[in-house]
């Protein structure tokens, strides 16, 4: 995290389906630079309020502004073109298409061929899978490498902002691991992180923010560690329950894993 | 009976099934990117053999140098209806309102189309029309042999377009799953429009072999569009594939019947193909099991 400045902000977001709202003015800061981890227990509006960043749904009030730049109105494609990408929760790869088919779609964006022929290059070096499977359809991956590709796709438009929506969703274990510390890596290449995770203490462990949402607001916010030490979280997560304090299962699984 | 009555048969099938092949196409790919039944797709084949009529009687124009205009002009005419009246159409009865909406849009040049040439019927003519070439025996009219290799050169354009070209790329990617396709910076609505526009465009083609080889009126659409969706049903809704395998494989069985049990049967042949695939492979034969995430 290089600087403190205001990259991505919120401003009383209302937004959700049908007549409902899902999110309830949400208001908070993600800086540039750094991993951004929203957590927050089911239904609390996370997947709701990324889809608001990437146009995917327009809110109803409030405002989303990412380097000055008014977010709310636009299109996933003007959003994409301004440096946002998304990976949504449900594997996104066309499962028809080869993976380097896959991969060069994340560059749709850019006209120029040989900017895209050295960008997957550069691509295939830190996903090795993206070279070694690239004719084979990507619906013949397993999970973890579909998850793998999809970062390689979205780093493909080079983006200064990256939001991964669950990306630990239906990992084993082990593949667990290698995603964070994908993420992590991401990140240290310049990419700013807005992750929202059920993972939680998993992500804000490598989280330099963290924002806890409940019930479609803000609940509290704070660095990964001051989120993770705070004592009613653990409750938040557990249903209020006097299991507050105890270890996650998915916790428990990576240490087995280790 | 004989083999060459047979061996006729399968050449003829084969070759008018593509035609269908194509037609039947342009049907698939509109509800594979849009999830829009379009049963407006027999009226605009129509539409398409009386524009090549209207220029052949009115103006001279060869049937397959007319279509230098009638394809263009039924882009066009795709374009307007999709902007008009499907774009309108969302949430989780978009697929039963457009089909009302297209068999209003059907009813609607259906009407015009009587008014404008009455309800006689009516043929197409060339000189490849009425004369043929003798090949294995049997005499194959020049319409059928130019009609397959009209097929079989839009059908590549529109396969090298699919997976040679960028907007193939977006073309395929919206197939899949749209939500995705947005999300990698694919303009979903317009990829829409334009295949929209394609599906109908090729109507053009095929109505124009369609109306060099039978005649027809307005209400011919019915027979065809009936066939055209048991096609796209046999091949599995949104398959390319299917479309071109079906296409080919039902109008070769149907003649093939016509020939060996008469020709009574053929048609019921059709349908009866229908149920027995189904009843075996819901999906169609090239159909995904998997539900469509709109």
């Amino acid at each position: 995290m290089s600087s403190s400045t205001a990259f991505l902000s919120f401003e009383g977001v209302v937004a959700g389906y049908g007549g409902g709202d899902v999110l309830k003015g949400v208001n908070f800061t993600v800086q540039e630079g750094g991993v951004t981890c929203i957590v927050g227990p089911n239904g609390s509006g996370k997947s709701t309020l990324l889809k608001t960043v990437s146009g995917l749904l327009h809110p109803r009030l409030g405002q989303i502004i990412f380097k000055g730049t008014q977010l709310v109105g636009k299109s996933p494609r003007e959003i994409l073109k301004l440096g946002v990408v998304q990976v949504p929760q449900q594997h996104s790869l066309f499962r028809e298409m080869t993976v380097e088919e896959n991969v060069s779609l994340g560059a749709f964006l850019v006209r120029d061929r040989g900017e895209v022929s050295r960008r997957l290059k550069s691509v295939r070096e830190m996903f090795p899978i993206v070279a070694t499977r690239a004719k084979d359809k990507a619906g013949s991956l397993s999970g973890g490498q579909q998850r793998l590709v999809e970062f390689a796709r979205c780093l493909m438009l080079e983006p200064e902002l990256v939001v991964l929506d669950e990306p630990s969703m239906g990992l084993d274990p082990k593949t667990l691991r290698a995603m964070f510390d994908t993420v992590k890596l991401m990140n240290e290449m310049g990419r700013t992180v807005l992750l929202v995770e059920q993972n939680a203490r998993q992500a804000l462990k490598l989280s330099h923010h963290g924002v806890v949402l409940e019930n479609g607001q803000v609940r509290l916010t704070g660095t990964g560690k001051d989120v993770l030490d705070n004592p009613e979280i653990g409750a938040l997560y557990l249903g209020g329950t006097i299991q507050a304090q105890s270890q996650a299962p998915e916790d428990a699984a990576i240490k087995e894993a280790e | 009976m004989n083999g060459t009555a047979v061996l006729h048969s399968i050449i003829d099938g084969v070759l008018t099934g593509s035609v269908y092949a194509l037609m039947a196409t342009g049907l698939t790919l509109i509800f594979g990117v849009m999830n829009i039944i379009n049963v407006a797709q027999g009226i605009f084949v129509i539409l398409g053999a009386y524009l090549s009529y209207a220029l052949s009687v009115h103006l001279g124009i060869d049937l397959f140098v007319g279509l230098a205009i009638t394809i263009p002009t039924l882009f066009v005419v795709g374009i307007v209806v999709e902007r008009a009246f499907l774009t309108r159409l969302k949430g989780p009865e978009r697929v039963v309102m457009s089909i009302l909406v297209t068999y209003a849009v059907s009813l609607v040049i259906e009407g015009v189309l009587n008014l404008v040439f009455s309800s006689n019927y009516v043929e197409l003519h060339a000189w490849y029309v009425n004369r043929s070439v003798k090949v294995f025996g049997t005499y194959l009219p020049y319409i059928y042999l130019l009609g397959f290799a009209m097929a079989v050169v839009m059908l590549t354009a529109l396969y090298v377009m699919l997976y040679r070209t960028r907007f193939g790329s977006s073309v395929r990617a919206s197939l899949a799953d749209q939500t995705s396709a947005a999300l990698v910076g694919i303009n979903v609505k317009r990829v829409s429009t334009i295949c929209f526009g394609l599906g109908v465009a090729v109507t053009a083609a095929g109505g124009m072999i369609y109306g060099a080889t039978n005649a027809f009126n307005a209400a011919s659409s019915y027979d065809l569009i009936s066939r055209l969706l048991v096609i796209i049903v046999l091949g599995g809704m949104g398959s390319l594939g299917g479309a071109l395998v079906a296409g080919i494989t039902m109008v070769t069985i149907e003649d093939l019947v016509g020939v060996v049990w008469g020709p009574v049967w053929s048609n019921l042949s059709f349908f009866l193909i229908l149920v027995v695939v189904l009843s075996l492979r819901p999906q169609g034969l090239f159909g995904k099991q998997s539900v469509r995430v709109a």
